[in-house]
């Protein structure tokens, strides 16, 4: 299959859409206002087909195959069905598994509500018996690459035992401590805790010393990620050290939208405003 | 020495073959890692040794593996003027006898198993006889290779100069016909002829997939791009599979020849061989391969004169089985996680850093030097409608002769297994034999007869995959089988996508399940929808395959899972937790033996009166089973 240049059509779900070139299923079928779940997706980094959660069927006529839609690129006449009978029953199994897994994450048991998966008929493989949250979307991994650009986590081991984690487990030098990794996860896999002046990151083996806010004195962040967001964001000493509950939105979010939208190209909102 | 136009390699060529038929004897010991490993190195050594104290002309080359790794160490002897023989199984003991033979033009017959009276040429197909002279009764007693039974229904195209040549000796590799089929097709082919010739020879994908080799290199040719890739996979991970190793290790030059004129063809003017670090003997002489090819010209710039250049670099694998898929493979070249992409995207399109990239096996890149010397046609007459050509494979567990097997295509399993193979060892009773390494599947017996190639090993479950094909007898538990090679994929899914990884653990922990005696009815059930998914969503053909090991075992030995789940019987007598030994009273007559011999003291019992096992102690090792003399011990 090779790339299309051209604007075409094909079908989603018995409805004509339109797809640009460089476009996935998943996001035209959004834009059509079909939503296809998956867990894996960000629209800020690059796509990555692990979770498979967003598998939907194509059609070319008396064939079929099941595709990820996250990194599938439709070409004309393609016929997708998004929800139908055999989608949603791999669909289920998925979630069958990735509940045995981590039976105590809400956003896998919210899926399992959605498709009907009552109880799993697997055994526990991890070894981490309840306590497995991380279900190895890799969207901290990739947002760490793309948008932070420090490359400070990836994974270690195969197969059940793939993690994520810094090299050799230990601290990681790369890691400047801005949180976008927890502020990512949709399992709450991560999470730091600010304690006497330090940013602990419990699972990445990390703990990053904190600078104080230029405005109400609490410590906030490191002096490597204010390093960073002055080089890359182009912005003054000022804004970079003040606080993000001065000013007035969560930080981690901030972070990513920000930097998130630095990389897309677009206007960064406030840069002038403190500088 | 630069040999940049085909004269010149023409030249060389004579003078080479001249030297290999009529010049001084040569001693070719087998040494590759299978004859190494059965001692070849103290052979090869004790020769070199009484060649020197001897001051004789002889010359002692390493050789490669000619496939008969059950008869190694192997020496093969070519005398100028006479035949060439085979030794078997020869100890750094017998070198002196062997060399007195040598030395005084006889035959040293307590290692001769046979002899090939003419040298063969494949590419140029012909052959040149060793002398002209009559043979000597005591040769002509010797077997010809083609009245073995392991060698007469073999063809050997792949391994044609396996055993044959010192591999690294390009002089030799240059006699045998080396490097003429890419001066023919840089100098007098365009690359679209090329194309064409591979597609009509009708080669297809010896790594596995089996796509037709002319149609990836066209779509590759025809892709446009800045640069292009050629690489070759030998990241040979299935267990029990080593015949691209011996193709490296016997025939370097082979490969680079092909890749070469792949190369040429597509328009590419870098290239890669994956090697895994596990072959250390493949990556060390492939290096010095590079090098000689290189020294000659045939790498670098305006090779044999046509303005076309290529660079080939030596990539080492880590160890992982996942890299040998194409994507993985092409990002742990890059330096990235050796972890699969979806290629809803081609690599011959999009490959390696984005550009377009023709990736074959070892094998295929092999075979391209004799179709563009032999032509389609030649090459297209081999084997079936669908599967043209010859296929190596290792043919390796229950068998009498152990080793590589190259047939043309569609020829029977029983032909490979009976009449190459020799049948299965202590007369025991065939059960199965798995092709295609874990993305494969067991064939019973009842399908012995069925033609080996793509289409039909597909249709029986399994597929012809890289060509391990490791033989089971009636002492094999399929359950036990299938659990074996869910283990070895859950050490080597990447774990990457959700069906492969999660799934394939949560076989594998009901097939254990199953083999302790704690099967459920709904296993079988629940196995084939596992399989379901993660055919249909796996994002690489490692999970998409992966549970072909047990759908095959189910297809054909369901009653086999049903004893285990139903009866908690294993009827191999394989699976510790379900096999009990016991004392039959009326057999024992109290001895003691079993008693004394047992490690964990769970036989019981006085002397003289019948003995006990407390099955609780008993932890299965048939200890008491052989010591006892009075078949007292029953074991079921």
């Amino acid at each position: 299959m090779t790339q299309k240049t051209e604007t075409f059509s094909f079908t989603i779900d018995g409805k004509q859409v339109y797809a640009e070139p460089g476009e996935t299923v998943m996001k035209i079928a959004g834009k059509n206002g079909i939503n296809i779940p998956g867990l894996c997706h960000h629209e800020s980094v690059s796509p990555y087909g692990a979770c498979r959660l967003c598998i939907v069927e194509v059609f070319w006529g008396k064939k079929s195959k099941l595709v990820a839609s996250c990194i599938y690129f439709p070409s004309p006449n393609d016929i997708v069905e998004t929800n139908n009978k055999r989608v949603r029953s791999r669909r289920r199994m998925i979630i069958e598994l990735l509940l045995t897994r981590c039976p105590d994450v809400e956003i896998i048991q919210k899926l399992a509500r959605e498709y009907d998966v009552e109880k799993t008929r697997f055994a526990e493989t991890s070894g981490l018996k309840n306590e497995q949250r991380c279900i190895l979307c890799g969207l901290c991994v990739r947002t760490c690459d793309e948008i932070i650009g420090r490359h400070a986590i990836s994974y270690a081991n195969r197969g059940t035992d793939r993690m994520v984690t810094t090299p050799f487990d230990d601290q990681s030098d790369e890691c400047i401590g801005c949180g976008a990794c927890v502020f990512v996860c949709p399992t709450k896999a991560l999470h730091y805790e600010d304690i006497d002046g330090k940013r602990f990151f419990e699972e990445l083996h990390t703990q990053v010393p904190l600078v104080k806010c230029r405005l109400c004195g609490n410590a906030f962040a490191s002096q490597k990620q204010i390093d960073v967001m002055m080089e890359r964001l182009e912005i003054s000493r000022e804004m970079a050290e003040t606080c993000p509950r001065c000013r007035s939105s969560s930080f981690g979010e901030t972070m990513a939208q920000v930097l998130g939208k630095y990389k897309a190209g677009e206007a960064v909102i406030g840069s002038d405003k403190f500088s | 020495m630069k040999i940049s136009t085909p004269e010149k390699l023409a030249e060389i060529r004579s003078s080479a073959r001249e030297e290999l038929l009529n010049g001084k004897p040569r001693v070719l010991v087998g040494m590759a890692t299978c004859g190494l490993a059965t001692g070849a190195q103290n052979v090869f050594d004790a020769l070199l040794k009484e060649v020197k104290k001897r001051k004789t002309d002889i010359k002692v080359i390493g050789t490669g593996c000619i496939g008969a790794c059950f008869m190694e160490p192997l020496v093969d002897v070519v005398m100028p003027g006479q035949s060439r023989i085979t030794y078997s199984k020869v100890r750094p003991d017998d070198v002196s006898a062997l060399m007195d033979a040598i030395v005084n033009g006889n035959v040293y017959e307590d290692r001769a198993v046979g002899r090939i009276d003419a040298e063969p040429f494949l590419l140029d197909d012909t052959s040149k006889n060793y002398g002209n002279g009559p043979l000597s009764p005591q040769i002509k007693k010797i077997p010809l290779y083609s009245d073995i039974p392991f060698f007469s229904k073999q063809m050997h195209i792949a391994m044609r100069n396996c055993g044959y040549i010192d591999p690294l000796s390009m002089n030799e590799y240059i006699a045998k016909g080396g490097y003429s089929a890419a001066a023919k097709a840089l100098k007098e082919m365009s690359p679209e002829q090329i194309i064409e010739e591979i597609k009509l020879s009708g080669l297809r994908g010896r790594g596995g997939g089996g796509f037709p080799t002319g149609r990836k290199w066209e779509t590759c040719r025809k892709t446009h791009g800045e640069s292009k890739y050629v690489i070759c996979n030998a990241d040979e991970g299935d267990p029990g599979a080593y015949m691209d190793r011996s193709i490296i290790e016997g025939d370097p030059h082979s490969v680079i020849e092909g890749m070469l004129i792949g190369s040429f063809a597509i328009g590419a003017n870098e290239g890669y061989i994956y090697i895994r670090e596990e072959y250390p003997l493949a990556v060390k002489r492939f290096r010095e391969a590079l090098k000689q090819a290189e020294e000659c010209g045939f790498l670098g710039t305006d090779i044999f004169g046509s303005g076309h250049s290529l660079k080939i670099k030596i990539n080492r694998g880590a160890g992982a089985f996942v890299c040998g898929e194409s994507t993985a493979l092409m990002a742990s070249i890059e330096g990235r996680v050796g972890e699969p992409r979806a290629k809803y995207i081609h690599t011959v399109e999009s490959g390696l850093w984005g550009r377009p990239t023709c990736l074959n096996n070892v094998e295929t890149w092999n075979n391209v030097p004799v179709i563009i010397a032999r032509g389609s046609k030649w090459f297209s007459g081999i084997g079936t409608e669908g599967s043209k050509g010859t296929k190596v494979f290792s043919v390796v567990g229950k068998i009498n002769r152990v080793g590589l097997v190259e047939i043309p295509m569609g020829i029977t399993l029983r032909n490979i297994i009976y009449d190459i193979g020799g049948g299965i060892p202590e007369n025991a009773d065939f059960k199965a034999v798995q092709t295609g390494g874990p993305s494969g599947g067991c064939i019973p017996a009842q399908c012995l007869d069925s033609p080996v190639d793509f289409e039909s090993l597909t249709a029986l479950g399994s597929m012809m995959g890289s060509g391990g094909m490791i033989v089971m007898d009636e002492k094999t538990c399929m359950v036990d089988v299938a659990k074996y090679f869910l283990s070895f994929l859950r050490e080597e899914s990447c774990g990457k996508c959700v069906p492969c990884r999660e799934g394939i653990a949560q076989m594998l922990s009901i097939l254990t399940a199953i083999c302790e005696g704690r099967g459920a009815q709904s296993d079988l059930a629940l196995l084939k929808e596992l399989a379901q998914l993660m055919k249909d969503t796996s994002l690489c053909a490692l999970g998409s395959t992966a549970a072909n090991p047990v759908l095959s075992t189910m297809k054909y030995f369901l009653d086999e899972y049903k004893a285990h789940i139903d009866d908690k019987h294993c009827p191999a007598r394989v699976c510790r937790a379900l096999i009990r030994y016991s004392i039959l009273a009326d057999k024992c007559t109290g001895c003691t033996a079993c008693a004394t011999a047992c490690p964990s003291k769970a036989v019981t019992g006085k002397k003289k009166t019948p003995h006990e096992i407390d099955q609780s102690k008993c932890i299965k090792c048939g200890i008491c089973l052989d010591a006892c003399k009075f078949d007292a011990i029953e074991f079921k």
